[in-house]
């Protein structure tokens, strides 16, 4: 059998309820969260290491308050993976499922090192929260940071051997010429690729640092010195980190097909060009990086998204090459089910600015002072909840009425 | 079909089943807590009763740990496993489901950002608002259970579906309702033994022994609800399911409910003697080995609902070992049993060796090794000493005497009740039955 016709094949039978590119948005826009949320987390657990090693007190401080920045961090990348996850395996299914189940003890595996990694977050957090600034351990740290990485190593390899079908039959079936089924396989490891990554962690979380000193400058509690400390090392970082993770980058683009022509690719230019600008205005911050630090966040945010449209890009060219498209996917379209989603989508957005309010207006009032918030806010969060629940209820009823399946 | 995963000895089913015990404890957890939590801070605002307050606090410490990381990831879990056992499977659920998933997701957000909010802002800013958070996350958790049972519920009754394709018509079906009826009332069951926990560790005991009764309150209703609910859900199975799992159709299954229904009785009493009665019985000691008593009966309860689909994985559309039952034609989907009948299901392989030649008998044997796993493996051991099922005990008992006999008993195999039939042509028959052959226990 072809290639070609495998992958076609495995296309799943029941076509998609919508329009491949809306999933396609949606897989980028949702993988640039998670991507970011990830480098957020991993880039806080390396600092947070390395302020320890410096042994000041507002090194240590920071390293404490990167501590709680992990933990909630990683739940929360956690949660944002859930959606590209989800995605990926509607549009892209062959690649997918062929990857994840011939490796399937790494991807089983993966769970358990995140698991790992996610306790040992808690215990570096739990396990410093109260104790004195000049005795902060690190140990925890260093095991989450490592399964970290193991972690992002694992999942690097499911994407790359997605990459390279034409070598699958290969790797499984080997040279004695049996089908392997133990799920081992491990391939097509690209360290351009995984260091553009990984030193980029480093970038989101110096300009994460810069946006902390922004958000608790007005804060009396605050000592202002450490404020700025920490936003002068994170400029440093970030703007220092760039270079490096740009090098990388180049290294991966060269070990990209000349066929693909992905140096000519537009959101590739526009994104390499947006690196650029943002490392450059980030370099101008380096005085006052808290006054500067909205603008490089929404810089460096922007350009991580059009590398993420540039990565699928990528992944068109790698698919095309053997005659995929997301777009011979047949369509049977869904509109109650997709409405429910987007309806769902903008409610929640809404609701979220409820929780998002409430976090930003308490972290800003000194310690001891109790916020009040417009109570209406918390009530109509609540209130679309009930709304929605009412909705989909009376719409089971009804579908349940309707086909005789309640009595 | 995609690569094969093949556990040794338990089959990767069992791997997808330990995960999705493991699950159920903190997510219901997570769905039912702050129900009661959000009522206990009520009532410590309303009646200005600041010492509850330190329960507030401590319980929801424990739901953020417990629940977000080993809810969470253990969720992501099941996917991940059930994803490599079976991929097809989940793929025809997604396809069918995503806009269902991905409106569970918009859930999950609000969850995770309202939990950690209402936990960090707790005394930080006013009550009202702070139970409004708690509310926000109750609703969410809640919903994200609406979603995730009707997937479930479809899985066992697929209803309308299978004639119109449509996402409700699957999604609120004929076992929909109790089963949502029952998960709520068990949720708060669940969220009962742990409120029972904590405040058994509260210091002041006092308040920790009136709040161990109140949970327990909450914990009896939810029980007894549970099961009324729990037979509703009983009878509102299918037939062929009720076949299976009450009339005997699967031995096991029945000593599956009956183990839930002992562990249920369990921890019911313990709701009794150690909340109710006499609060200072409930330590830690106690919660651990309800905890555990609580870990079985949802194994065995989730178990009973997995087993009963069978031989589906997804109600009447698709065969446990990934094969397309029977026509979709609203999706434009056919069934795969024929197509592989004639074409042969080895020669439909693209994972297979070319140089392997069915003529000879050493190419049988790897063929029929490899056919046996892809149309037996997910519910069937290989090995001499397999724990799941073990064929070579199985075919053992039917005492065959040449792989002829298996050849013939493959034509039969879909005449049980809990078995996919085979698909294949003649010379996969005769692959699988000589592989078969050489492995049976003697
Ligand atoms: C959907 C899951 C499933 C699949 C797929 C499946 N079986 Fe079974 N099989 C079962 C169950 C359940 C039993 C009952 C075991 C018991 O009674 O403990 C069973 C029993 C058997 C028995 C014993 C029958 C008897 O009368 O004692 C044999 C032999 C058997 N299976 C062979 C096979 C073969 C060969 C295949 C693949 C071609 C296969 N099964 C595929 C679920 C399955």
């Amino acid at each position: 059998m072809e290639l070609q016709t495998y992958l076609n094949n495995m296309m799943d039978p029941a076509g998609l309820p919508f329009y491949p590119l809306v999933f396609q948005v949606l897989l980028v826009l949702t993988f640039a969260l998670h991507i970011t949320m990830i480098n957020l987390v991993l880039g806080s657990t390396f600092v947070a290491i390395w302020e320890v090693g410096k042994k000041t007190t507002y090194s240590l401080r920071l390293a404490k308050a990167l501590g709680r920045v992990i933990t909630v961090g990683l739940s929360i990348a956690i949660v944002l993976g859930v959606a590209p996850l989800l995605f990926v395996q509607v549009i892209y299914d062959p690649y997918w499922y062929t990857a994840t189940t011939m490796s399937a003890f790494w991807a089983m595996l993966f769970l358990l090192v995140v698991t790992v990694a996610f306790y040992a977050a808690y215990g570096f957090y739990l396990g410093n929260r109260q104790a004195d600034t000049d005795t902060v351990s690190v140990r925890w740290a260093w095991i989450s940071l490592l399964m970290l990485l193991v972690a992002g190593l694992f999942i690097h390899m499911l994407t790359m051997e997605q990459l390279e079908p034409q070598m699958w039959k290969k790797w499984l079936i080997g040279q004695h010429g049996v089908v392997s089924v133990a799920g081992g396989e491990f391939h097509g490891i690209s360290l351009g690729r995984l260091l553009h990554f990984f030193i980029g962690s480093l970038a989101v979380t110096g300009v994460f640092m810069m946006l902390y000193h922004w958000y608790f400058r007005d804060r009396a509690d605050y000592d202002p010195g450490y404020l700025e400390y920490v936003s002068k090392t994170g400029v440093k970082l970030a703007f220092w980190s760039l270079f490096p993770a740009i090098g990388a980058g180049f290294w991966w683009l060269g070990t990209v097909p000349d066929g693909f022509h992905f140096a000519s690719n537009p959101f590739f230019l526009a994104g390499a060009i947006m690196g650029v600008c943002t490392t450059a205005y980030i370099g101008t911050a380096s005085e006052k990086p808290a006054e500067k630090a909205i603008f490089s966040a929404l810089a460096l945010f922007v350009t991580i998204f059009i590398m993420c449209c540039a990565r699928e890009g990528l992944r068109m060219d790698y698919t095309g090459a053997h005659g995929y498209s997301i777009f011979n996917y047949r369509v049977n379209p869904d509109w109650p089910s997709t409405i429910l989603f987007f309806a769902t989508f903008l409610a929640g957005l809404y609701v979220l600015c409820f929780p998002a309010i409430a976090a930003f207006k308490a972290g800003k009032a000194p310690k001891g002072q109790v916020v009040s918030l417009d109570p209406s806010l918390g009530k109509t969060a609540v209130g679309v909840m009930v709304a929605w629940f009412a909705v989909v209820a009376a719409l089971g009823l009804f579908v349940s009425l309707k086909n005789g399946v309640l009595f | 079909m995609y690569p094969f995963w093949e556990v040794p000895f338990f089959t990767s089913g069992i791997v997808i089943a330990l995960i999705a015990t493991f699950h159920i404890l903190p997510c219901h957890l997570a769905t039912g807590a702050f129900w009661f939590l959000v009522y206990v801070e009520r009532k410590a605002v309303q009646e200005g009763r600041r010492e509850l307050m330190e329960f507030v606090k401590r319980y929801s410490m424990l739901i953020l740990i417990f629940c977000f990381v080993i809810g969470s990831l253990s969720g992501v879990g099941i996917w991940y496993a059930a994803t490599v056992a079976s991929p097809r499977g989940i793929s025809g659920l997604i396809h069918n489901y995503v806009w269902g998933w991905a409106t569970e997701w918009v859930f999950f957000v609000i969850e995770i950002a309202s939990i950690y909010v209402y936990y960090y802002t707790l005394g930080k800013i006013d009550d009202k608002s702070h139970l409004m958070l708690g509310w926000l996350y109750a609703w969410a958790a809640w919903i994200s259970m609406i979603i995730i049972t009707g997937i479930l519920a479809f899985m066992l009754s697929s209803g309308k579906w299978i004639e119109t394709g449509g996402f409700f018509d699957g999604f609120f079906n004929q076992t929909y309702w109790p089963q949502l009826l029952t998960r709520t009332a068990f949720m708060f069951g669940i969220a009962g033994v742990y409120a029972i926990i904590v405040a058994s560790r509260l210091k002041n005991r006092a308040v920790g022994h009136e709040l161990i009764r109140t949970a327990s309150i909450w914990g009896i209703a939810g029980m007894i609800g549970g099961a009324l609910f729990g037979l509703w859900y009983l009878f509102s199975m299918p037939e062929h399911a009720k076949e299976l799992g009450l009339q005997g159709g699967l031995p096991y299954l029945k000593h599956m409910l009956w183990a839930a229904g002992v562990c249920y009785a369990v921890v019911l009493a313990w709701f009794f003697l150690c909340g109710l009665v006499r609060p200072k019985l409930a330590g830690p000691v106690s919660a651990i080995f309800i905890l555990f008593i609580l870990f079985l009966g949802i194994g065995a309860g989730e178990g009973f609902r997995e087993g009963v689909r069978r031989p589906y994985i997804i109600d009447q559309y698709m065969y446990s070992n990934q094969i397309i039952a029977h026509d979709l034609p609203a999706k434009g989907v056919v069934s795969e049993i024929e197509k592989y009948q004639e074409a042969g299901f080895w020669n439909s392989l693209y994972f297979r060796p070319e140089n392997c030649d069915l003529e000879t008998k050493s190419g049988r044997m790897q063929a029929g090794r490899l056919i046996a796993l892809y149309q037996c493996g997910n519910c069937h051991a290989l090995d001499r000493f397999g724990k799941m099922r073990p064929l070579p005990t199985l075919l053992q008992n039917i005492a065959p005497e040449s792989p002829e006999d298996i050849a013939d008993f493959m034509d039969a195999l879909g005449d049980y009740p809990f078995m996919p039939p085979f698909a294949g042509d003649d010379k996969d028959k005769a692959a699988i039955a000589e592989y078969l052959f050489s492995i049976i226990r003697r």
